[in-house]
């Protein structure tokens, strides 16, 4: 994934992007975006986060579970 | 798109530019700030100000972080990536800002070993596979940012990783706003509050805003009805003679914000005494350095640094366009010298900053023909 390929510059700004937990692995766990984008994020800042949950990411770390 | 078609759609944001206009007092002029760089990237790429009368002004505020970075920080980071054995790493649009001689991607072009990653954790991922290399990642960013590179800095001191170490850049939002808001250069009425900031410090560090400065916040998403509807609370709150932080983004932003990111944020970091922003100079207690416990992560104690503090081009306004003084397009050098393919200033470089946006959007070709 590049810097900037989504609406916004999603490495050093404030867009966060919408990501689905497909498979936890401890505090990280692989999501996946809308776009088909795949990463692994860090989940540790959220109590419960389950597969399927759709949580917000910024620079591979989850802030908010939606 | 959930969470996303619905706050695009035109009828609804018709609805809202009507209910602006039906809210403002005629004959007064309204200066909203949005904070973020986010914010005007979305305003100008779907033409919000467009839509919005001709006395409620938008002013850019200092929240894009690429844009702020002074560039003698850069020269400390390209004097880095020059020494033997490193590779340094650091997020796509920080490759193109300029420091005093030259970028990091043409550092990289000159035989220095630079890589754009998307996450700090990817810089520790290129660590893990080359222990034989001191790899540096260039952190910067607002809170939205900060848990992450304190996350990696956990990851690898829990790991036992040596060979990682990070030059660290992050800001936080309060202290510019101050300083913005005791500037004499700039009256603004309202805040259009950074959402995803808010998600990770929540709503009560903006209170000092309506509480010290009588003026009204509203917390907002970055799709172009939240700004719109943001905006129409903003005016609503000045109809009305109240001033509060308000949450329009309460579907994403908790009002506590996320107290476990806080927790790292604090364990692994420190305020500096103060730092360097381009355009507002020296703000106290405004950055953040590693603290005591993990400064054998910091680059700046790793490595040798020039620690130069550099005067910005003299043809360069950034620092205008940075406080809200002037417009992207009233700089000297704004779509001529200055442009994102060569840009002179920080604001030309990140799409999040207001004379990219302006730029890419073709907003400053109608403000020529007028004026």
């Amino acid at each position: 994934m590049s810097d900037c390929d989504h609406d916004g510059c999603i490495t050093c700004g404030d867009v966060a992007i919408e990501m689905t937990v497909v498979r936890l692995d401890g505090d990280l766990a692989v999501c996946e975006a809308a776009d088909g984008d795949v990463r692994t994020v860090e989940v540790g800042l959220l109590d419960g986060v389950d597969e399927g949950d759709r949580v917000l990411v910024h620079a591979d770390v989850a802030l908010v579970r939606q | 798109m959930k969470f996303v078609d619905e706050f695009r759609d035109a009828e609804l944001g018709r609805v809202l530019a009507g209910k602006i206009l039906a809210t403002v007092e005629p004959g007064r002029h309204y200066k909203v700030m949005e904070v973020c760089g986010g914010h005007t990237h979305s305003i100008y790429k779907y033409g919000i100000d467009d839509l919005l009368p001709e006395n409620v002004e938008l002013v850019h505020g200092p929240g894009c972080p690429v844009c702020v970075i002074p560039m003698g920080r850069v020269d400390d980071g390209i004097a880095i990536a020059h020494q033997d054995g490193v590779i340094f790493t650091c997020f796509g649009d920080m490759m193109r800002v300029p420091g005093s001689n030259g970028t990091l991607l043409e550092a990289k072009a000159a035989g220095a070993d630079v890589r754009m990653v998307y996450s700090p954790l990817d810089a520790l991922r290129i660590a893990r596979e080359n222990p034989d290399r001191q790899v540096v990642f260039f952190a910067i960013g607002f809170e939205t940012t900060a848990p992450s590179t304190a996350l990696t800095l956990k990851r690898a001191k829990a790991e036992g990783i040596t060979n990682f170490s990070c030059v660290c850049n992050h800001v936080t939002i309060v202290p510019p706003l101050r300083a913005l808001l005791e500037s004499p250069d700039l009256r603004l009425d309202g805040f259009i509050g950074p959402g995803h900031v808010c998600t990770v410090v929540g709503a009560r560090p903006l209170a000092f805003i309506p509480a010290d400065y009588h003026r009204p916040v509203v917390i907002s998403g970055f799709e172009p009805l939240d700004i719109l509807q943001s905006i129409e609370m903003i005016l609503r709150q000045l109809a009305e003679g109240r001033c509060e932080v308000e949450n329009q983004y309460k579907r994403v932003v908790p009002a506590e914000g996320n107290l476990k990111a806080l927790e790292v944020m604090a364990e692994v970091f420190e305020l500096r005494p103060h730092f360097e922003w381009r355009g507002l100079g020296f703000i106290s207690q405004s950055a953040l350095r590693l603290s005591n416990a993990y400064a054998g992560f910091d680059a700046e104690q790793r490595f040798a640094v020039p620690g130069v503090r550099v005067a910005d081009p003299k043809a360069c306004q950034c620092g205008e366009v940075l406080k809200g003084v002037i417009k992207p397009w009233e700089c000297k050098v704004f779509g001529t010298a200055c442009t994102p393919e060569h840009a002179i200033g920080t604001c030309m470089v990140s799409p999040e900053g207001a004379c990219a946006a302006y730029y890419n959007y073709g907003r400053f070709a109608r403000e020529r023909v007028v004026s």
